[in-house]
């Protein structure tokens, strides 16, 4: 029977680095359509949910739709599929760059869902151990344990706002913009107010009191992280060097 | 009146809250909702306050079910005070506070003016007018969400644990408001752990626990 392999962070962010940056250098469609299966696949080998990654872009397909129709518009080049005129409003070309830019999109989301398979706390002292400063490295933490309180409290407060009787559907586009920044300020005060009560406390537990810190806990790289970073390592320069190739 | 029938709710993939209960919430009385931690208490008041919807059964807010109308419209009916009044508190002065509903749902500015100036000397804010509502203390703000919730004309008020942080003396007041709320005939279901509370203003009493009703009570009728 398969059995998640347990990678260190340090693996997992590299594979990401990997994958990012190949979803970023290459132009080539298929290939990227390749990195985005070697993604999803890497997704589901560390654990992570794939629906998780598709429920994420489902909100985006408007976003996308809207990327593909701007790409050909502005795009010149190519034979033109939808022409009013002598205005190239579709061409070929200008297709295949939205999709690029589509592709390369799902490439860095599903990455990023690769590392919620990771304890945030082990990406931590990972990043620690890659010698970046502590303090640094304390504040992604807090950047992830605070997101979902953040992501919470905009919803109550969008929910308070409606109860107040404001249907943002039915307010002309100029009052909805300044009804916007209505909810800002409960959620900027509700920031600062966080980060106020946190440095307190931070302060009170002796917080860089030491330049120096050690760590109970030290992460160590086995056998399978050596072999997926290698492996990580070949196919990005393989891809990239097929990339090349193709251009 | 509130009606709860049949109602189901669970969070996304988490266990059922509550499955297949029924209950009615009356105006002519003060509904109190205590029980332990955990018990379901806040999510029962954000199901009969629209914000939240069951997956299955309905929740009748005077005869309009919430999983039809608009959270908007439910507002005109229902006003919520989250535990927080942080989170409820948008605009830069108490005066704004209160009346930028108003002008967003273009109400006449003197008709505006003239409500704001009487929800603010209701609930005794009227010397806090031009302050940032952040410089507010913590019973001052429960007024300032409750005054700007009150210019909806809402029939029905939930409070979610409205004594937490406040001392005898604001306590008092706050006591006042939910008396004179009552005069108005609005109807008040109220999530407290306060016994002290509960006691002076419970006429009916509902103990929710491990997201069952275990028992309905008249103490104050």
């Amino acid at each position: 029977m398969w059995q998640t392999p347990t990678l260190d962070p340090r693996t997992k962010l590299l594979i990401v680095l990997c994958l990012s940056s190949l979803a970023v250098l290459i132009k080539n469609v298929y290939i990227l359509l390749l990195v985005l299966v070697l993604t999803l696949a890497a997704v589901k080998l560390t654990g992570g949910e794939i629906w998780h990654v598709f429920s994420k872009l489902k909100r985006f397909i408007s976003i996308f739709l809207a990327v593909i129709i701007l790409q050909s518009v502005f795009t010149n080049e190519g034979q033109a599929i939808v022409q009013v005129m002598q205005v190239k409003l579709i061409t070929d070309v200008g297709l295949l760059r939205g999709l690029q830019t589509i592709l390369r999109f799902f490439i860095v989301i599903a990455a990023a869902v690769l590392m919620t398979t990771a304890n945030p706390r082990d990406i931590i002292q990972g990043l620690i151990q890659w010698k970046v400063p502590y303090e640094l490295a304390f504040m992604v933490t807090i950047a992830i344990r605070f997101l979902p309180l953040l992501q919470e409290e905009a919803t109550d407060t969008l929910t308070a706002l409606q109860l107040r009787g404001v249907n943002l559907k039915q307010i002309p586009i100029l009052k909805r913009l300044r009804t916007y920044s209505y909810l800002l300020m409960p959620l900027l005060t509700s920031v600062l107010m966080k980060s106020r009560d946190l440095s307190v406390a931070m302060e009170m537990r002796a917080f860089r009191a030491y330049p120096q810190r050690t760590s109970l806990r030290e992460l160590q790289f086995s056998g399978i992280d050596y072999l997926a970073m290698a492996l990580s390592m070949l196919i990005f320069l393989l891809l990239l060097v097929a990339a090349l190739g193709f251009n | 009146m509130i009606s709860l029938q049949d109602v189901s709710f669970h969070y996304k993939r988490g266990k059922w809250v509550f499955q297949e209960l029924n209950l009615e919430i009356r105006r002519n009385l003060i509904t109190f909702i205590v029980g332990p931690n955990g018990g379901g208490k806040t999510t029962l008041g954000k199901l009969m306050a629209g914000i939240l919807k069951p997956q299955t059964g309905m929740v009748l807010i005077d005869n309009l079910n919430t999983k039809e109308v608009p959270l908007a419209e439910l507002g005109a009916k229902v006003g919520y005070l989250f535990q927080e009044p942080e989170r409820q508190i948008f605009a830069n002065t108490v005066r704004e506070e209160i009346g930028f509903v108003l002008d967003l749902r273009e109400v006449p500015p003197a008709e505006s003016k003239a409500k704001v100036d009487q929800a603010l000397a209701q609930f005794q804010l009227t010397h806090l007018a031009a302050l940032s509502p952040l410089k507010l203390s913590r019973g001052e703000k429960q007024r300032l969400v409750i005054a700007a919730i009150m210019v909806n004309q809402p029939q029905f008020f939930i409070l979610d644990e409205p004594t937490t942080g406040l001392d005898q003396e604001r306590k008092a007041i706050l006591s006042g408001v939910i008396e004179g709320l009552q005069q108005q005939g609005i109807g008040m279901a109220i999530i407290s752990h306060d016994q002290s509370f509960v006691q002076r203003h419970a006429q009916q009493l509902i103990t929710v626990a491990k997201g069952e009703i275990v028992d309905v009570a008249n103490p104050n009728t």
